[in-house]
């Protein structure tokens, strides 16, 4: 056997009092750590099982040492932010061995494990976990099997942020050499002011040097506009094109993640990433970015210029700048936090305006407006209070700021004064210092300012690009093979699942499905009916054994080729905002209006459509919602029947209907379902009686298998399921 | 978000329209026995009736009332009862539900931050409990932080780990500066 990740290194100490219980000749076939000393407290404590016995060794002194004879079980039980290994003994009181959350994946296997040996098997453990630790900087991953940020952050975002530019080299390259030469350009113009008091207005100069200079000037200030108009041009050209890359992959991104992702995430806050952080990032792009490169060069031709003319001069006006510079880091960390809170009391907001705009209609049948506009107000009052003091924090740092900025000028003068007075300073050159000056402290005081836009950029551009880097599905897989015509076959072989590591809602499901078998899936909600259909669609894949399709595994197949060949008709038929002639060839945007028509006859729908005003044209809105519910469902059923799956899911599509409408759905489904491949979640077990075999889920098992007749034969869970429902329709009957 | 204190818009309507729950049933508190048979093994017995072994003790809500609505489940997690307040039963019943309640519910008190370091909406927390020193990662804490009063906090790390801070305002001044930081 191969070391595996349930062999963990362990301290000399404890590693001797495993030799000291289990001796040479008994090998470690599970040696890990918990980080749980007990149910109270973190710490370490270390589980160790031999072919022979099971140790917990921490180090205290309680060690506990059971033979494998004695186990009667050993289960994983999930708590509430962690869990509990529970060793059951033939006698005596069990044995729990705690662990945090971070820890329930491998214990969930160690449990399986342990149970197997003891049944005289072998372990079968997974031979590596999901990485929780970065390869390279050991660090721990904000997801596991993610990216490491701290790695991700050398490879740069300010560089990843200029790729963007790459295809418009010729053009970003033309605008930096026009941002460096408009900027050398404004450095000109004090330098003739100087020449024009020293040389012709303190001197008795004459004319034609006066029309030399101002001619000089006039000459700059035509190339510096022209230059800058070019500029412009040519910036918002290649910031726009830039950012409309980004967002598209952005979008592309958030397309190709898995469900998983938006398991765990707010659908508002990923929205608000689309547009709060691009907009971020655009402004930098397009408005902030140039300056950068302007800026630094002024500043930097200004330093030279400045010592070149005066060197003590310049040390005076460098004086305020430390204290800015210290001033600023120390107030630095807080304008960031506050901004931090800002955005996030920001994405408060608009959830919370998205919901209550959204749910206007619960809003109003419960009669909450009022309290949904204070709940407003608190989030606004919170987020102008944070609003209020950033401000005011960025106004005291801009004030103080100045402040020592304006120190400089009085250096300057009086220094300046006092070298003029003794003959070593021209009047001139004084004048062209405090012209320098300002010229200096501008883009100095900007650079603290823009660096505020940067962070804010940045920390936008970083959360973007989270998306993009998050593991998409692996749509592009080369590997994968290629499968352009499903026959419709599909095997569950042994297959478990859980949406959280741990906490298993399927389990041991055996079940083989002929092509073109109706199979209804039955049980009590939350058993596990649509997780197990998510298995199909490979929305998430098993954690053991494996569900495979014409005799291959699911997860070697194209993704492509295998969600194109299932169709899904949900209880909430989604419609896209669009025509009905649209939405129903959204799974085949090539189809003839023919076909659009004779789908559409099929899920009888033709005649609901015709009754409309513009008929196949007619704009359903946003979800759908100018239809009513039978009528986006008939849609949903047309667009299956269209798309021609050769699996087709039904997760409760007729129910919440009334029954003349479920009548023209029923026949419409039965049409749809001939020849393919069919599961169906029903609520109301009558609808499923059309399917071949009916599958009885309970505690995330398959629990009876069989048709109709047979389950009903049997008086099993199916029975009593349908006794209830019979008995409750019968109640609403007569009270109607 | 604190949860809604509906009891006092209640008052303003005296007619309220009955409603008869009949599962689970009605148990008299005083028939409750709550005690460890087999050993380790909780068992809760109404006395004359029935015993359940294996049975689980939840708090109907953790975070605002947790010492009310104690709820006991079955072997199937189907409800058998619940008590109001863990007060309602006696001194040895009390410590072994506290005990068991303890013993599901792993939220550790934050008592101190020895630092919050932030990266790319990550921040990596180090800090000391009253179940020991705990480092952990909390991936956006905007969203992963739910506000229980005015000062109180529960920060769900990314393995769903739960911290809490019961009052921010009790916190010495380093470890609120680092808090405030992220939040």
């Amino acid at each position: 056997m191969t070391v595996s990740a349930f062999i963990e290194n362990m301290p000399d100490e404890i590693a001797s009092k495993v030799r000291a219980s289990a001796g040479a000749k008994e090998r470690a076939l599970i040696q890990v750590a918990t980080d749980m000393a007990g149910r109270a407290s973190f710490g370490k404590r270390f589980l160790v099982v031999t072919d022979q016995r099971l140790l917990l060794l921490d180090s205290a002194t309680d060690d506990v040492d059971i033979p494998l004879t004695q186990i009667e079980q050993v289960r994983s039980d999930a708590l509430i932010g962690g869990g509990c290994l529970e060793i059951e003994l033939r006698d005596g009181a069990p044995v729990r061995v705690y662990y945090s959350n971070s820890l329930t994946p491998k214990f969930a296997e160690v449990a399986e494990g342990i149970e197997l040996l003891i049944q005289g098997e072998d372990p079968n453990l997974p031979l590596e976990l999901d990485r929780t630790h970065c390869a390279q900087c050991s660090r721990l991953l904000p997801e596991k099997g993610g990216i490491c940020p701290g790695c991700i952050r050398k490879r740069d975002t300010l560089k990843r942020l200029l790729s963007y530019m790459i295809p418009y080299k010729a053009r970003a390259l033309l605008l930096v050499g026009l941002t460096l030469v408009t900027a050398l350009i404004e450095l000109v113009p004090p330098y003739i002011a100087k020449h024009i008091i020293d040389d012709v207005l303190t001197k008795d100069g004459d004319l034609g040097l006066l029309y030399l200079y101002v001619g000089l000037l006039l000459g700059l200030a035509v190339i510096r506009w022209i230059g800058n108009v070019v500029r412009r041009w040519l910036n918002t050209w290649v910031g726009f094109r830039a950012m409309a890359d980004l967002r598209a992959d952005l979008f592309r991104s958030m397309q190709f993640l898995p469900l998983r992702f938006y398991d765990k995430r707010k659908v508002g806050s990923l929205i608000s990433r689309m547009n709060n952080d691009s907009d971020q990032v655009e402004g930098y792009l397009i408005f902030d970015a140039p300056f950068v490169l302007s800026n630094a060069t002024m500043i930097v031709g200004i330093l030279t210029l400045l010592f070149y003319m005066n060197w003590q001069l310049t040390l005076y006006v460098l004086l305020p700048v430390p204290p800015i510079l210290i001033g600023s880091s120390l107030i630095w960390n807080r304008l960031q936090g506050y901004w931090r809170r800002w955005s996030a009391r920001w994405a408060r907001l608009s959830t919370h305006l998205n919901e209550s705009i959204g749910g206007i209609r619960v809003v109003k049948a419960f009669a909450q407006e009022t309290r949904e506009g204070e709940r407003f107000n608190r989030r606004n009052h919170a987020l102008r209070d944070v609003s209020v003091s950033a401000e005011r924090s960025w106004l005291v740092f801009f004030m103080v700021t100045n402040f020592f900025m304006s120190f400089g000028a009085f250096f300057v003068w009086y220094f300046g004064g006092v070298q003029i007075l003794d003959g070593q300073l021209k009047l001139g050159e004084l004048m062209a210092f405090i012209s320098y000056l300002w010229m200096l402290y501008q883009p100095l005081k900007w650079f603290g300012d823009f660096y505020s836009f940067m962070v804010r950029a940045f920390a936008g551009a970083e959360r973007i690009f989270e998306v993009i880097d998050a593991q998409s599905e692996p749509f592009e897989d080369s590997q994968a093979t290629p499968i352009p015509q499903i026959r419709g076959r599909v095997h569950f072989r042994k297959a478990a699942f859980g949406y959280d590591p741990g906490k298993t809602v399927l389990r041991d499901i055996d079940l083989e499905v002929r092509p073109g078998e109706m199979i209804g899936l039955v049980g009590r909600s939350g058993v596990g009916k649509s997780t197990l259909i998510n298995l199909i669609t490979r929305f998430y894949d098993t954690s053991r054994g494996s569900v495979e399709i014409d005799g291959k595994d699911i997860r070697s197949l194209r993704l492509e080729d295998l969600r194109s060949q299932i169709g899904l008709v949900a209880q909430q038929s989604f419609l896209f905002n669009g025509t009905i002639a649209e939405n129903i060839a959204y799974g085949k945007p090539d189809a003839s209006f023919e076909e659009v028509l004779r789908a559409a006859r099929a899920a009888n729908a033709h005649e609901f459509i015709i009754g409309k005003n513009d008929g196949y044209d007619m704009v359903v809105g946003e979800q759908g919602n100018k239809l009513s519910g039978g009528e986006k469902q008939r849609i949903a059923i047309a667009r299956a029947i269209l798309h021609d799956p050769k699996i087709l899911i039904l997760d409760e599509a007729t129910s919440s209907l009334d029954t003349p409408t479920e009548k023209k759905i029923q026949e419409a489904i039965t049409r749809l379902v001939t020849g393919r491949t069919t599961f169906a979640i029903a609520h109301r077990l009558s609808t499923l009686r059309s399917a071949d075999r009916l599958v009885v889920l309970e505690a995330g098992k398959i629990a009876e298998v069989g048709t109709h007749e047979e389950l009903m034969a049997r008086e099993g869970i199916f029975y009593d399921l349908l006794q209830t429902q019979q008995a409750t329709s019968a109640v609403m009957a007569t009270e109607h | 978000m604190v949860p809604d204190n509906t009891q006092e818009e209640d008052k303003g309507l005296n007619t309220i329209t009955p409603i008869t729950v009949t599962h689970p049933e009605q148990v008299d508190i005083n028939a409750l026995r709550v005690f460890h048979e087999p050993a380790r093994m909780l068992r809760l017995t109404i006395e004359d009736d029935r015993s359940y072994t294996r049975i689980k003790i939840v708090r109907a809500a953790p975070l605002s009332h947790p010492d009310r609505y104690i709820c006991f489940l079955d072997a199937k997690d189907e409800e058998i009862c619940m008590i109001d307040s863990i007060e309602q039963v006696d001194e040895a019943a009390r410590a072994l539900i506290r005990e068991e309640l303890d013993r599901r519910y792993l939220t550790a008190l934050i008592e101190r931050v020895t630092s919050i370091r932030n990266e790319f909406g990550t921040s990596y927390w180090d800090v000391e409990t009253d179940r020991g020193q705990r480092e952990f990662v909390v991936q956006n804490v905007a969203e992963n932080a739910q506000w229980l009063g005015d000062h109180r906090l529960l920060i769900v790390d990314v393995d769903g780990n739960r911290f809490e801070i019961a009052n921010l305002e009790a916190l010495d001044k380093r470890s609120l500066a680092a808090v405030e930081q992220v939040l």
